[in-house]
């Protein structure tokens, strides 16, 4: 079974003009973008991701939304954070939006992470952008206080993303980075061996690299502790009814699969990693 | 907190003309879509496969001329292996392999929610051979407004040689599932095809009552970085606006050949679109890949159809194109 049956029934997704607050360039390569839609923002739980539709550039338009984890819900002011890297038409697109600019977003959309009953404390491991898609998993433990550690790894040590949302939220974070040779796989779960072992985290929550997904696995099968990943894809429509996002899991032929915009993107780490 | 959790949807909702309005009381504009024994309130729908009851939460279904569901098939079938998709710079390729339930399962799991949006539901029915038509629609019990055969779709196993691109083999589709059912009939034809006339006048004298043209054009994407297939099933069908003008000449070439009425579908961003379409015959349209970006694309030009009429002070779409 990919995910337990879901308790509490999803908000139903909605759309919304959202006005962009604030556009961040970290490090010279990640953007991060404060949008405003009270909507979306105060219906998201952990883990869910919006589909931003991207506006047309100078004549040029982008076909397909890009599918983006929510990285932070700022309830107060309705704003949501999301953070990005250009890697195609699409996001160098959305990398010219200016403050004052507004974004079609639709969401909340997906089955995000879920922190069992009775957790005391959750680890989060992400690499890259892979990061934002678990700060919000950290936001809900913070308010239901359990202690929340994580192991952040990217490209280069001088990025440290996710270190502010870390110091907000009073997690005890390990940066590690690829510049640096410090975020090898070896290292990484030496590390969370020697802090974890002896009181293991009640659930671990991982999303940006396969290869790290397959690590907490390990860790998860040593420490009789649940893995939830988080995984991308290709999507259209972000809701389903395109069927474009078949999960990387084993199907039958006569039945379809799960979708990861339906059916995840979150899903059992000991099914998809 | 309604106040809150108010967004740009809502107003969207706000914002449709009342019931009076539609299809044509009193405005002296007329937008009705006539297939065979239906009357649809406008001539906008869905593509197959671009819909699902999920956006009945999103956008005014309401406010479409009918729905059209993704294509059933005779057994059960889990689609293509992922990626499913591959994104151009004026188009997408897909190659979903139409998921299935079967029409049991259809009936069961999913016809209900078409049925509660308030539209007529248009079936799509689709199959690998010509005798599994016919078939489908018997199980379908009467389920359904009207039927839209799937004779075309290209990113399944029989990749390039649809059945509806045989003149021979497409009457015999049509004629077997008129002799099952009542309801109109439309028959989405491939955008391969070698005589466009020729297919289009089979389904018309087997008794078709619309043609939708047409469907996604099959292609091969190659991921650039691997220089492999960009799509786990190699093959897929590109949609989306770089297949306009393609299929502007498939529905010119089938508008000129037949009576029955043709539904354009391919490439429709906005109502500027439609009225290309409009201008070489077609009397209404689908709106696939669009709605992926934009879920309200599809009412967007519904409602912009309609406003065009009003403000050209013209009874009819067609007018606006002479």
């Amino acid at each position: 079974m990919l995910r337990p049956p879901e308790l509490t029934p999803r908000a139903e997704p909605t759309w919304d003009d959202a006005l962009v607050v604030e556009h961040e360039v970290i490090d010279g390569y990640y953007h991060r973008l404060v949008l405003h839609s009270p909507s979306i923002t105060g219906r998201a739980t952990a883990g869910q991701f919006v589909m931003i539709t991207v506006p047309s550039d100078g004549g040029a338009t982008v076909l397909l939304p890009r599918p983006m984890a929510i990285h932070r819900r700022r309830v107060d002011t309705g704003n949501l954070e999301v953070i990005f890297s250009v890697l195609g038409r699409g996001t160098a697109a959305l990398a010219r939006i200016a403050p004052g600019d507004s974004l079609l977003l639709t969401g909340p959309l997906g089955r995000g992470f879920e922190l069992p009953a009775g957790a005391a404390s959750v680890l989060l491991i992400a690499h890259g952008s892979g990061i934002c898609a678990v700060m919000t998993v950290a936001e809900d433990a913070r308010a239901a206080g359990m202690t929340t550690s994580a192991m952040l790894s990217t490209a280069f040590r001088s990025t440290a993303l996710g270190e502010p949302d870390c110091r907000e939220l009073g997690i005890d974070a390990v940066f590690v980075a690829e510049d640096d040779g410090s975020n090898t796989i070896g290292l990484i779960t030496a590390d969370l061996r020697q802090r974890f072992d002896t009181s293991p985290p009640s659930v671990i929550m991982v999303c940006g690299s396969g290869a790290l997904a397959r690590a907490a696995v390990a860790l998860g099968q040593r420490w009789r502790t649940p893995v939830q990943v988080s995984v991308e894809a290709h999507m259209a429509c972000g809701l389903g009814y395109c069927h474009g996002c078949a999960a990387p899991v084993a199907t039958r032929a006569d039945e379809e699969g799960p979708l990861v915009c339906r059916d995840g993107p979150v899903f059992d780490g000991y099914v998809v990693a | 907190l309604a106040d809150t959790l108010a967004d740009s949807r809502d107003r969207f909702f706000a914002a449709a003309p009342p019931p009076s309005l539609y299809p044509s009381a009193g405005s002296g504009v007329d937008v009705t879509f006539i297939v065979g024994t239906l009357t649809l309130a406008n001539p906008v729908m869905p593509a197959s496969g671009c819909f699902g009851p999920e956006l009945g939460r999103l956008i005014p279904v309401r406010e479409l001329g009918a729905t059209v569901t993704k294509t059933v098939f005779a057994g059960a079938r889990g689609g293509n292996p992922a990626h499913r998709l591959s994104e151009l710079a004026a188009g997408m390729v897909n190659s979903v392999g139409i998921p299935s339930r079967g029409p049991a399962g259809y009936l069961r799991a999913l016809h209900p929610a078409y049925q509660a949006l308030g539209v007529p539901t248009i079936i799509s029915v689709g199959g690998h051979r010509p005798q599994e038509y016919a078939p489908v629609v018997a199980e379908l019990l009467g389920a359904g407004d009207a039927y839209e055969l799937n004779v075309s779709c290209p990113n399944l196993e029989r990749g390039g040689t649809d059945i509806g691109a045989d003149p021979h083999d497409l009457r015999d589709v049509v004629a077997a599932v008129r002799a099952e059912t009542d309801k109109p009939i439309i028959v989405k034809l491939p955008s391969m095809i070698s005589s466009m006339p020729d297919c289009a006048r089979a389904a018309e004298d087997a008794g078709a009552d619309a043609l939708c043209v047409a469907n996604s054009l099959p292609s091969l994407p190659i991921d650039p970085l691997t220089r492999r297939p960009a799509l786990g099933n190699r093959i897929g069908g590109l949609s989306g606006p770089a297949i306009r003008p393609v299929v502007l000449r498939l529905v010119w070439l089938a508008s000129t050949a037949v009576t029955i009425p043709v539904i354009a579908c391919g490439g429709i961003e906005a109502a500027d679109d439609a009225l290309e379409y409009f201008s070489v015959g077609a009397r209404a349209i689908q709106v696939g890949t669009a709605s992926f970006a934009r879920p309200f694309a599809a009412v967007d030009i519904a409602r912009e159809l309609r406003a065009r009429c009003e403000a050209a002070g013209v009874r009819e779409i067609a007018e606006l194109t002479r």
